[in-house]
């Protein structure tokens, strides 16, 4: 099959390869920052920041004993959930359900890519980056319906079904809502989109984009209003009832990661990304404006009631889509009227 | 180095295509099925088309599956596993995969002794513009009738899977 | 880099994969399935003659854009009729559907 065999490599030959490999700065990009140390972070500081807000928007205080100010909840709850045992129905596919959850956690993290926490601080350049988001996340209600499928209960299943109608629903008006931005700067690296915003960022003229693609992201989290999978007085905790112990923990720490990063996405895309004043480095900003984007999803969390499943669907498929064409037409008026150039790279 | 990955990701989808076929529930197959896409996905990545990779990504792994995932729990019966009794039996069987052996030896065959084998050209970094370019200007109508193409389909599948009840209301409340 | 005959071969390989479980299994998905990896197998073949060709041309993403559109809702139909097959005669085994039936 191969014309000419190669000769195996020997030993140093894979040691020096190894070497070079961990000592290069992709590694320590993936390791560290904004690679595996920083998405795991960002995820357990979520879900502090997350019931500490929850908290005051219901007048109440939040976690308050586990260090100062809570800070160190997130990693009680981690030990305690490590502690559980991981109890299965006895028909339940035991082996799946456990897959599926790490691939769960594989695919929330993965999105971390191709986004740009500063100016080069990338972990990979990748000239397809915003679609290769988007194919992820499209690959999650494959997962999901594994998991509904695999727990062996209808009302996990059901739950399930609810979150995949849900997720690819909402998945048109997000691909449409940043074609205004695609057409702005005609490109799809995510690192020149937010050179692109060195200006203006694209939340000014894309602001019915940045309103789809906000909402479209919220649905996609499964968060409140769009929260139906998850209706606890209807379906405990929809397709995830039946993960228990450590198989919860993967999944539940998949759902902060997610927000981190589709935080991060939105950031990067229309909130100028890394830029702002020398005052601070630019990681710093980035991450600021990705928790304060995280901050608003979960206070909308705390203000507003569920949506209808029917109205959830409808509302995606005609008045989302509507808006998201609107913001298409707003954008090629803005290009006829020769203000495009403020964009271009 | 580039063999190294092509053989890994050939040999990855290969065993994922025959296990996809003879896994004995029908959702493991699916699974298979789905790591053998996305095998193909890195090999269209190996050859320098990212975009339609992630492209693929989205639409094959992320809907084609989901599709067929979701009709085999569907037509799931009840008893727990569908009942799949395989095809002729075991001597039809092993004739038929002394078939397919023989047939792919004289594919392989043919292949190799093809006197014209191109080598690569110089690997060049596709600007995505330029397949924009393509598909309005030359694929233009082509593009047009695709959508038509799929308002057909989705139409006809839509009322293909309808289940007819009796005195269903009409349309919803606003 | 490697010669184009090792993309072909890894089709056909793919295509005789196909084409054993469009003959042999009696699973109407499992058809589904077959087919679906014969259509992957002609997009790899258009991509890797698209990379090979001397300048690289882009028609062949063109093709393989088209194919798996159009494969995705070939899947779409199919599924479909498999559904509406399993609702009127309760088995998508293929050799039991041979039966016009209104």
């Amino acid at each position: 099959m191969v014309n000419e065999l190669q000769p195996l490599p020997t030993v140093q030959e894979i040691v020096t390869l190894a070497l070079s490999i961990i000592t290069s700065r992709t590694f320590l990009e993936i390791i560290v920052f904004p690679g595996f140390l920083n998405v795991m972070l960002g995820a357990a500081f979520l879900t502090w920041l997350e019931r500490k807000v929850i908290a005051r928007v219901q007048l109440r205080i939040g976690p308050l004993y586990a260090g100062m100010w809570g800070i160190l909840q997130p990693i009680a709850d981690g030990v305690k959930l490590m502690f559980k045992e991981m109890i299965f129905p006895e028909r339940a596919d035991a082996k799946l359900l456990m897959l599926c959850a790490l691939g769960l956690m594989l695919l929330a993290a993965a999105p971390v890519v191709p986004i740009p926490f500063g100016d080069g601080l990338v972990i990979a350049d990748m000239d397809v980056g915003l679609i290769y988001v988007f194919a992820v996340i499209s690959l999650f209600p494959t997962v999901i319906l594994l998991i509904g499928w695999g727990s062996n209960s209808k009302y996990s299943f059901l739950g399930a079904l609810r979150s995949l109608f849900q997720q690819v629903a909402y998945e048109i008006p997000m691909w449409l809502s940043v074609l205004g931005i695609i057409m702005l700067t005609g490109t799809l690296n995510l690192a020149k989109i937010v050179e692109a915003q060195q200006k203006v960022w694209f939340v000014v003229p894309q602001i019915l984009g940045f309103v789809v693609f906000f909402t479209a992201v919220l649905a996609e989290l499964e968060r409140t209003p769009f929260d139906l999978p998850e209706a606890e007085p209807e379906l405990v905790m929809g397709w995830m009832t039946e993960l228990t112990g450590v198989a919860f923990m993967v999944g539940f720490l998949a759902m902060y990661t997610k927000l981190y990063l589709m935080s991060a996405l939105i950031t990067a895309l229309f909130l100028g990304g890394w830029s702002g004043p020398a005052i601070l480095p630019q990681p710093v900003w980035f991450l600021l404006k990705t928790f304060l984007v995280a901050s608003s999803v979960v206070i909308i969390r705390g203000s507003f009631p569920r949506v209808r499943v029917d109205i959830l669907l409808r509302s995606a498929w005609t008045r989302l889509l509507l808006v998201a064409f609107a913001n298409i037409f707003v954008t090629v008026g803005v290009i006829w009227l020769g203000l495009g150039g403020i964009w271009r790279i | 180095m580039a063999d190294v990955v092509f053989l890994a990701l050939s040999g990855l989808i290969i065993a994922s295509a025959i296990l996809a076929l003879e896994a004995r529930e029908l959702i493991y197959g699916a699974i298979w099925l789905a790591i053998s896409l996305m095998g193909v996905a890195g090999v269209f990545i190996l050859l320098g088309a990212e975009y339609v990779a992630m492209f693929q990504v989205a639409v094959y792994v992320g809907a084609v599956v989901v599709l067929i995932m979701f009709t085999i729990m569907l037509v799931h019966r009840e008893s727990g596993r569908i009942v799949d009794e395989e095809g002729p039996g075991r001597l039809g069987r092993a004739g038929a995969f002394v078939a397919g052996l023989v047939a792919l030896t004289v594919a392989v065959a043919t292949i190799l002794l093809t006197p014209v084998s191109p080598a690569a050209p110089e690997f060049y970094r596709v600007a995505l513009p330029e397949l924009g370019r393509l598909l309005a200007s030359s694929y233009s109508i082509a593009l047009v009738i695709l959508g038509l193409l799929i308002g057909a389909t989705v139409i006809g599948a839509l009322t293909l899977a309808k289940v007819e009840r009796e005195g269903e209301p009409d349309g919803t409340v606003e | 880099m490697e010669p184009l005959s090792s993309y072909v071969i890894l089709t056909s390989a793919m295509l005789g994969i196909g084409i054993y479980g469009l003959v042999s299994k009696r699973n109407a998905i499992r058809l589904l399935f077959s087919v679906e990896l014969i259509v992957n197998a002609a997009n790899i073949n258009f991509i890797a003659f698209a990379r090979y060709s001397n300048p690289p041309i882009l028609n062949g993403w063109v093709v393989v854009f088209y194919s798996i559109a159009a494969a995705a809702m070939e899947a779409a139909v199919g599924l479909a009729l498999i559904l509406v097959a399993f609702r009127l005669n309760g088995t998508i085994d293929v050799r039991k559907l041979n039966r016009l039936r209104g």
